[in-house]
């Protein structure tokens, strides 16, 4: 896939990953495993990347003696994914027309 | 490796950082070995899991912006001794000239391509204009009489009227190339400091 896209998507999926509450770093890999071919040290420019951007805040808290980093979605955030979705459903609409009569991609 | 040791190493690969990054990548990498061994992995299989040291210091790297990599890795390792400094200042009749033209080149060079590119779209708005320009000058012709000179501009006005469009197509592919360009070159001027910095 185009590395510039990716790396796109990638951003979604890990705003996708803190949308309902806030997550922390292993938990944001984990979530996001099944779905996106992500480790924790793709991660980690992403998640500083968004912090740059006003599209998540962090806060450190304590867990088991320790500090731990919690990502929380923000506003601008949110909006973002929602553009991501209207997009998205245009750019799948064009897919469907694309592939139109192909054999293989029924179902 | 244990999760001292890799750290540590991570630590030395990212000497060259501003110590608020280089903590804050440390911090975070110390805090996923630990979610990894909560979660039931060993110390050392965490520490494999995260793949190899050079990758992971250079990912992070290649994400802090040009300016804070050239002042960060200005700054000098040890003190400089004196023959040093008087040789750098005896020397800078030479060296900053040659410095100063070399940036003022490159800079030449990135204001000439985007001049290219700004004259294209003015070309382009100059068929603009033209085009209803034909086209009310054919309209004028053919009121006043001479309908040979109306077909012959009105012609012309829907010519230029489809070059416009052509010509704007070709005025963002350059535009993109371009840009794409300078981002590329920044990019390969960024590598080379990591590079070296690895050594």
């Amino acid at each position: 896939m185009d590395v510039q896209l990716k790396r796109g998507l990638l951003d979604i999926c890990v705003l996708a990953a803190i949308k309902d509450e806030e997550s922390y770093g292993y938990q944001i890999v984990k979530d996001m495993k099944p779905y996106v071919d992500i480790s924790e040290s793709t991660l980690y420019p992403i998640l500083r990347r968004l912090e740059t951007a006003e599209l998540l805040t962090v806060r450190s808290a304590e867990h088991n003696g320790r500090l731990r980093k919690y990502y929380r979605i923000t506003d601008a955030g949110l909006s973002r994914i929602q553009a991501f979705k209207e997009e998205w459903r245009e750019i799948m609409s064009i897919y469907s027309f694309v592939t139109k009569g192909d054999p293989e991609t029924h179902g | 490796m244990d999760k001292k040791e890799f750290l540590a190493a991570l630590e030395a690969r990212l000497e060259s950082l501003p110590e608020s990054d280089k903590q804050a990548s440390l911090d975070y990498y110390a805090e996923i070995l630990d979610d990894l061994i909560e979660g039931g992995m060993t110390e050392q299989e965490a520490v494999a899991s995260l793949g190899s040291v050079d990758a992971i210091a250079q990912e992070i790297l290649m994400d802090i912006p040009l300016p804070k990599l050239i002042k960060a890795k200005m700054k000098p390792k040890r003190r400089m001794r004196a023959w040093e400094i008087v040789l750098i200042a005896v020397g800078s009749p030479v060296w900053l000239p040659i410095l100063i033209a070399l940036f003022a080149v490159a800079l030449a060079v990135y204001v000439t391509l985007w001049a290219v590119v700004l004259s294209l779209y003015a070309a382009d708005l100059a068929f603009a204009i033209s085009a209803p320009a034909g086209i009310i000058a054919a309209i004028s012709l053919f009121v006043s009489g001479k309908p040979t000179a109306a077909l012959l501009f009105l012609g012309a006005g829907l010519v230029l009227a489809g070059l416009t469009i052509l010509w704007l197509l070709l005025c963002n592919l350059t535009a993109k190339g371009v840009w794409q360009l300078g981002k590329l070159t920044l990019r390969g001027i960024k590598a080379c400091f990591i590079r070296k910095e690895g050594k």
